[in-house]
C-alpha cells in the first residue's frame, strides 16, 4: 500500500506549512533519508526527508501552497499503484486510528533527518582515525565509519578524504566568511599551517574570483531568501527605526578576554570571543533596563522576564538568528559553549525548531569586516538590536592625553513605537559602562 | 629474533640452560651460591640442580627446610652482607610465604635505609599451569611482584632467553624474581656454551609483523608464535614482542611497534583481572601510540578462576592458540 | 670496700664507664623524642626503649667492632650502643636530610650497614631471617663476625623466628637471638599469647641452648651475651637468651597503657638497670659519685646539641624522592 507524505508539525505552535518546493517529480525513485521537498514555516524553512522508498507516485501541492500540519501532501509507493486523485485531508484518516494532530516528537524527528539524530552524538571512533581526520580537517561526523556501530577507522578517514578532496581545511572564522561571501572553500588556496584556509585568503579569493564583468547570472530566490526578504519588509514597514551610536573603549575588554581565554578554552575547548562578553554585558545592560527587553504584540508591550538574545549568523546564501536561551544565568564559559556550538549548527543547516525562537534581543557582530558602524534591521517581534563593529585601535583623549586604545562603535536600532529615545540612550550608556569597566559584571 | 649468533652453540633445554647459567657463573663467583627446598641431592622439584650439589658441594648448594620466610629472609640477609644468594622456591605458589621477606625487606630495604646497602639475589621460581597440579601450584603470580617498587621481574620465554637474563639477573644489585615457565624446561633451542647477558628490560620482537602488534609473556609467546604462523595464511601480518622482563618494562619497542600496526593485544597466562596485561594496555592509552590505534586494545588473560585439576578445564581457563587467532582477526577485521 | 665486679675480659674499666654514659644517651635520647612527639614537633610514630637500656647496652658492649646487629622497632638504644651517632639518628627522626636514612626511614628503619647495624624493622619478627642470612654470610666467607639478633616477646610468636632458629641451629650459624621480653607485644601480655613460663624454654625445641638473664643487671647480661657470642665464633651454632626486661613508657606514642597497673610499673622502675649499674660501678670503686654526675650530664648535653644538629638540618629536597628505589 502507497505510504502517505504529511507535512510535518515542527513546532508546537505550527498549524501550517508552505511549501517552497518539491526535490522530486512524479515518477522519480526516493531513497529513504533523502530530501523530498522544502517547507517554510512562521520561523524556519527547512527540507523533509523521505520515510520511505519508492516511487514518487503523487504530488497533491505545488510552490507556495500552504498546507495544514499532517495533511497528506503526497504518496510513495510501487509505480501502478493506485493513490487518491484529491488530497485525501489529514493524514491517517482511513486508519482507525487517526494520528492525534497534536504529536511534535516524530515530526521533529523527521525534520532534522536521520542524520541529525546521529550527529547529536559524539563519533565513535578509534584514536588513530581521530588523529587523522583531525590532521586533514575533516569532521569525523562526515565519514561513513565501517567498525561496530558505525566505529570510524582510519581507512575510513582515508577513504572520506580521497572520495571529497574538494572537503577543504580552513578555520572557523574562514568558514563563517566564506558562507557570509558565497566563497567555495575547496577553490581557495589556503595560507596557514598544512595549507589552511585563512580568513584572508577568503577575502583574497573574493576579489579575484569575482564576475568577470559582463555575465549575468539569475537564479530563483531560495525558500531562506524569502524568509529574509518577508522578514526584513516587514520590520522596516512595521516599526519607525531610529539608530543611536556609541563608541567603546574596549581596552578592559581586551583585558578580561586575554585572561579568560585559556580558563575557558581548558573548560570547554572553545575559545573565547567578544561576541560572548558583548552578550553577557548587553544581558546585564537589559536586566538594569527592562524597557528595552520588549516584544509589541497586537496592542500590548510585553516586557519579558527573561534575556533570550538572537545572535545574527552568516550561512551559506542567507541569514539565520539562532537563540541562546537565559543569558543572565549563564557564565562567559558556557555562553562560549552554547554560542559555537549553535553557530556551527545555524552554518550546517542543523538548527532545531526551538534553536530559533524565543529571543527578546537581537546582537549582529559584523567586527570581522572592516565596518565601523551600521544601522542593523530590528528582528521582529524583538524591538531592538544592537551592532558591532569592528574594533580597531584609534587616537583618543585619555584625561587630556593622546593615547592609543581599541575602540569599538555599537548601533542601537530601536523601535520608536516602544521605546523612547531617552531609555534607548540611557541604555546604550549602560552598555558603554558595562564593556568600559567589565568587572563589574562580576559584582 | 634476536641475532647474537654464538661461535659455539649447540641445543640444549631450557632447564639445563637455567641449570647452566647457574653452575657457570658458581665456578667463577664464590659469592655466588644457591639455597632451596629439595635442591640438594634431589635436584630441585623440577630437577634444575640436578648435579650441582655434586660439583659444588652443600656449603654452596644449601638444601634447606621447607621454611619459605626464613630462607628468603636468609637469602635477604645474606645479599645485605655481600653476597649474591640464589633462592629457589618449589613453586611460585609459595612466595606467599616469602612475601613479607621480599615485599617488605628485600624491596624497601636500599630505600629505606636512605640508598645504603643493597639486596642483590634472585629469586627462581617455575610458575604457570598445564602440569595438572591444580590450584596451589599452577599459579602466576607475577603481576604481583611488579606492582612491588624495588623488585625486578623476570619471565623468560626460550632457553637462549633463560641463560643470559639469569646471567643478568646474577649480575644485577637488586632483587630479581625471576619466573620459569614449568612447561618450557623441556622445550629447548639453541644456546651459546659461554656466558653471555642480556639486559633487563629490553624486549625481543620474536618475529616482525605489520597488522597487529602481540604482546605476549612466559610460554603465551609460543601460542602467539603458533597463532602468528596460521593468521599469515589468511594474509594477516603479526608481529609478536616477548617484553621477557616486565619489571623494567621496555615500554618503548612496544610503542614503536604499536604505533606501526596501529592494533595491540595483550597476551597472558595470568588472570586477566589485576594482570600485567592492564598496564600494559594503559601504558600504550598514555603514550604517544594512542593516536595510531585503530581498533581496541585486547587483553587475553587467565579467567578469574584458580587453575582447576581436570585437564580440558584446566586449558579452558587459560588463553590458546584458538583464542588468540580469534582476538586477532576481531582486531584486524576494519584493518 | 672494693668488689671486684665479675666481667668478660674485654671489658675494661675505660669500657664501663663508656657503657654508662652510653646508657644515658639512650634514656635522653628516647625521654627527648617522647618529648618532641608530645609537641608535636616529630610526626610519625616511635616506639621508645626507655627502662630496657641494660639488654641494647649489655648485650652490644661484648661485641667486635666488626660483628653485627639486627634491631627491631623499639631500636634507638641498640642504635646508639653500636656506635650510632645521636646527631644523625635525631635528624632522621625530624625527617632531614643529614639523617641516617636521608629523611626516607625514620624511626623504624635506622640502619648503618656499615658499622654493622643491619636495621631496625616494623615488621614484627622480620628481621629475624636476616639476621641468621647475614651470619650465612659469615660462615661462608669466614667472616669471623657474629650476629647479635634482638627481637620482642611478640615476635617470638611469628612463624620467622621459628623457622629461623631452626635453620640457625641446623647450619650452626654465628648468631645470638636476643629476645628483649619486656612482658607486652603491645597490649598482649606475654603469659596471656604463650603458654610456656619462659620464651627461652623454646630453645629446646630447636637443639640449641637457652637462658634466662636479668634484663636489667648489666653484668649479667654482659657475662651470658659473651659466652654466647664466643660459642657462636668458635662455631658452636646459635644461642637464644631471654631478657626479663620492661619498657617504662607505651607501646607507642598514644597508648593509655591500660593493661597495666602503676603498682606493676612502680616495681619495674625500683629494678632500673641504670640505677643498678651506677651503684655497681661506684662500690667496685671503677666510678665515684662526682664522676658518674658528670658522664650523665655529658650525656644530655649530646642529646641537646643533636636536637640542635637536627632542627639546623635542612629538608630533603623533593628530587629525592624517587632516589635508592633500586642500586
Amino acid at each position: 500500500m502507497a505510504k502517505e507524505i504529511f507535512m510535518p508539525k515542527l513546532s508546537s505552535t505550527m498549524e501550517t506549512g508552505t511549501l517552497l518546493q518539491w526535490f522530486k517529480e512524479e515518477g522519480d525513485s526516493v531513497e529513504i533519508g533523502e530530501p523530498l521537498f522544502e517547507i517554510m514555516t512562521d520561523k524556519i524553512n527547512i527540507e523533509v526527508e523521505s520515510y520511505d522508498e519508492g516511487i514518487l507516485l503523487k504530488k497533491y501541492f505545488g510552490e507556495d501552497d500552504q498546507v495544514p500540519v499532517n495533511h497528506v501532501i503526497g504518496y510513495i509507493g510501487i509505480e501502478g499503484e493506485d493513490v487518491p486523485q484529491e488530497a485525501p485531508g489529514v493524514s491517517g484518516a482511513e486508519t482507525e486510528e487517526a494520528a492525534p494532530a497534536e504529536n511534535p516528537e516524530p515530526q521533529l524527528v523527521a525534520a532534522g533527518s536521520a542524520e541529525t539524530a546521529i550527529t547529536d552524538e559524539k563519533p565513535r571512533a578509534t584514536p588513530a582515525a581521530r588523529h587523522l581526520a583531525r590532521t586533514e580537517g575533516i569532521e569525523l561526523r562526515d565519514v561513513q565509519g565501517s567498525g561496530p556501530n558505525g566505529r570510524v577507522h582510519k581507512k575510513d578517514v582515508t577513504a572520506h578524504a580521497e572520495s571529497s578532496p574538494v572537503e577543504a581545511k580552513a578555520t572557523p572564522l574562514a568558514r563563517k566568511v566564506a558562507a557570509g561571501e558565497g566563497v567555495d572553500l575547496s577553490a581557495v588556496q589556503g595560507s596557514g599551517a598544512n595549507g589552511k584556509v585563512v580568513k584572508q585568503d577568503v577575502i583574497s579569493a573574493k576579489r579575484t574570483t569575482a564576475p568577470v564583468a559582463g555575465t549575468s547570472a539569475r537564479k530563483k530566490m531560495s525558500g531562506m531568501r524569502k524568509v529574509i526578504a518577508e522578514r526584513m519588509v516587514q520590520s522596516k514597514q512595521t516599526a519607525p527605526h531610529v539608530t543611536m551610536t556609541s563608541e567603546i573603549d574596549m581596552t578592559k575588554v581586551k583585558e578580561l578576554r586575554a585572561s579568560l581565554l585559556p580558563v575557558v578554552e581548558k573548560q570547554t575547548g572553545f575559545r573565547l570571543s567578544y561576541t560572548e562578553i558583548l552578550m553577557k554585558a548587553t544581558a546585564a545592560a537589559l536586566a538594569r533596563h527592562p524597557e528595552i527587553n520588549v516584544s509589541l504584540e497586537g496592542d500590548e508591550i510585553v516586557q519579558h522576564g527573561h534575556v533570550h538574545l538572537g545572535l545574527a549568523v552568516a550561512v551559506a546564501d542567507g541569514l539565520m538568528v539562532p537563540v541562546i536561551k537565559d543569558v543572565l544565568a549563564k557564565g562567559l564559559a558556557e555562553l562560549t559553549q552554547d554560542a559555537k556550538e549553535i553557530s556551527r549548527r545555524a552554518r550546517e543547516n542543523k538548527l532545531l525548531p526551538d534553536q530559533m525562537k524565543g529571543s527578546t534581543f537581537t546582537i549582529s557582530n559584523v567586527g570581522m569586516y572592516a565596518v565601523d558602524m551600521f544601522t542593523p534591521v530590528i528582528n521582529q517581534p524583538e524591538s531592538a538590536i544592537l551592532g558591532v563593529g569592528r574594533m580597531q585601535d584609534k587616537p583618543v583623549a585619555v584625561n587630556g592625553a593622546l593615547e592609543i586604545r581599541p575602540m569599538m562603535t555599537l548601533s542601537l536600532s530601536f523601535d520608536h513605537r516602544v521605546i523612547d529615545g531617552a531609555p534607548a540612550a540611557a541604555f546604550l550608556t549602560e552598555l558603554k559602562d558595562v564593556l568600559e569597566n567589565p568587572y563589574e559584571l562580576l559584582v | 629474533m634476536t641475532t647474537t649468533i654464538a661461535e659455539k652453540t649447540r641445543e640444549i633445554t631450557y632447564l639445563e640452560a637455567v641449570r647452566e647459567a647457574m653452575s657457570q657463573e658458581m665456578r667463577q663467583n664464590s659469592d655466588v651460591f644457591i639455597l632451596g627446598e629439595d635442591i640438594g641431592v634431589y635436584g630441585g622439584a623440577f630437577g634444575v640442580t640436578r648435579g650441582m650439589i655434586e660439583e659444588f658441594g652443600p656449603e654452596r648448594v644449601r638444601n634447606t627446610p621447607i621454611s619459605e620466610a626464613a630462607i628468603s629472609g636468609a637469602a635477604v640477609g645474606a645479599a645485605l652482607t655481600g653476597m649474591r644468594p640464589i633462592l629457589e622456591l618449589q613453586f611460585s605458589d609459595f612466595i606467599t610465604i616469602a612475601m613479607d621477606q621480599m615485599v617488605n625487606q628485600a624491596a624497601k630495604t636500599r630505600y629505606m635505609f636512605g640508598g645504603k646497602g643493597k639486596v642483590p639475589m634472585v629469586l627462581r621460581t617455575p610458575a604457570g599451569s598445564g602440569t595438572g597440579a591444580a590450584a596451589q601450584h599452577s599459579q602466576s603470580l607475577e603481576a604481583w611482584m611488579a606492582h612491588i617498587p624495588g623488585l625486578k621481574v623476570v619471565q623468560p620465554s626460550t632457553a637462549y632467553d633463560v641463560k643470559g637474563l639469569l646471567k643478568a639477573a646474577m649480575d644485577d644489585d637488586n632483587p630479581v624474581v625471576f619466573y620459569e615457565h614449568k612447561l618450557l624446561y623441556r622445550t629447548s633451542g639453541h644456546v651459546p656454551e659461554e656466558q653471555y647477558s642480556i639486559p633487563l628490560g629490553k624486549a625481543d620482537v620474536k618475529r616482525e609483523g605489520t597488522d597487529v602488534t602481540i604482546v605476549a609473556t612466559a610460554i603465551m609467546v609460543h601460542k602467539a608464535l603458533e597463532a602468528a604462523a596460521e593468521l599469515e595464511k589468511e594474509g594477516i601480518s603479526v608481529e609478536v614482542i616477548d617484553p621477557r622482563t616486565i619489571v623494567p618494562l621496555d615500554e618503548e619497542t612496544i610503542i614503536e611497534s604499536v604505533k606501526k600496526t596501529g592494533r595491540l593485544i595483550v597476551v597472558h597466562e595470568a588472570v586477566k583481572r589485576g594482570g600485567i596485561g592492564g598496564e600494559i594496555a594503559s601504558m600504550i592509552a598514555e603514550s604517544e601510540a594512542f593516536d595510531y590505534l585503530d581498533a581496541p586494545i585486547k587483553r587475553l588473560g587467565g579467567l578469574a578462576v584458580p587453575i582447576p585439576y581436570n585437564p580440558t578445564l584446566e586449558k579452558a581457563a587459560i588463553p590458546q592458540v584458538p583464542d588468540i587467532i580469534a582476538a586477532v582477526r576481531e582486531t584486524v577485521k576494519n584493518k | 670496700m672494693v668488689t671486684k665486679l665479675n666481667l668478660p675480659t674485654s671489658i675494661t674499666d675505660e669500657k664501663l664507664k663508656d657503657l654508662y654514659k652510653e646508657m644515658w644517651l639512650i634514656r635522653y635520647f628516647d625521654e627527648k623524642v617522647d618529648q618532641f612527639f608530645a609537641k608535636g614537633l616529630i610526626h610519625g610514630t616511635t616506639h621508645l626503649c626507655v627502662g630496657q637500656e641494660a639488654s641494647a647496652a649489655g648485650s652490644i658492649a661484648v661485641l667486635e667492632s666488626r660483628d653485627k646487629i639486627v634491631s627491631t622497632h623499639r631500636g634507638h638504644g641498640h642504635c646508639i650502643s653500636k656506635e650510632g651517632d645521636v646527631n644523625k639518628m635525631m635528624a632522621e627522626l625530624f625527617g632531614r636530610e643529614t639523617g641516617y636514612c636521608k629523611g626516607k626511614g625514620g624511626s623504624m628503619h635506622i640502619a648503618d650497614v656499615e658499622k654493622g647495624n643491619l636495621g631496625a624493622n616494623g615488621i614484627v619478627g622480620g628481621g629475624i631471617p636476616l639476621a641468621v642470612g647475614a651470619a650465612l654470610t659469615s660462615k661462608m666467607r669466614n667472616e669471623d663476625y657474629v650476629v647479635l639478633c634482638f627481637f620482642g616477646d611478640g615476635a617470638s610468636n611469628e612463624g620467622s623466628f621459628h623457622e629461623s632458629v631452626n635453620l640457625a641451629a641446623i647450619w650452626d650459624l654465628p648468631v645470638v637471638f636476643i629476645c628483649e621480653n619486656n612482658q607486652y607485644g603491645m597490649s598482649g601480655p606475654v603469659k596471656d599469647m604463650t603458654r610456656v613460663e619462659h620464651i627461652a624454654d623454646r630453645a629446646k625445641a630447636y637443639g640449641i641452648p637457652g637462658e634466662i638473664v636479668d634484663g636489667c643487671d648489666m653484668i649479667d647480661i654482659m657475662n651470658s651475651v659473651d659466652n654466647a657470642v664466643r660459642r657462636a665464633r668458635e662455631g658452636g651454632g646459635p644461642t637464644l637468651i631471654e631478657m626479663k626486661t620492661y619498657r617504662w613508657k607505651g607501646h607507642s606514642k598514644s597508648d593509655a597503657k591500660k593493661y597495666r597497673t602503676r603498682e606493676e610499673e612502680n616495681e619495674w622502675r625500683a629494678k632500673d638497670g641504670i640505677k643498678r649499674f651506677k651503684e655497681a660501678l661506684i662500690t667496685s670503686g671503677v666510678l665515684t659519685e662526682e664522676e658518674a654526675k658528670a658522664l650523665q650530664e655529658e650525656a644530655n648535653r649530646e642529646i641537646e646539641e643533636a636536637v640542635r644538629f637536627a632542627e639546623a638540618s635542612p629538608e630533603p629536597s623533593i628530587d629525592t624522592l624517587e632516589e635508592d628505589v633500586y642500586a
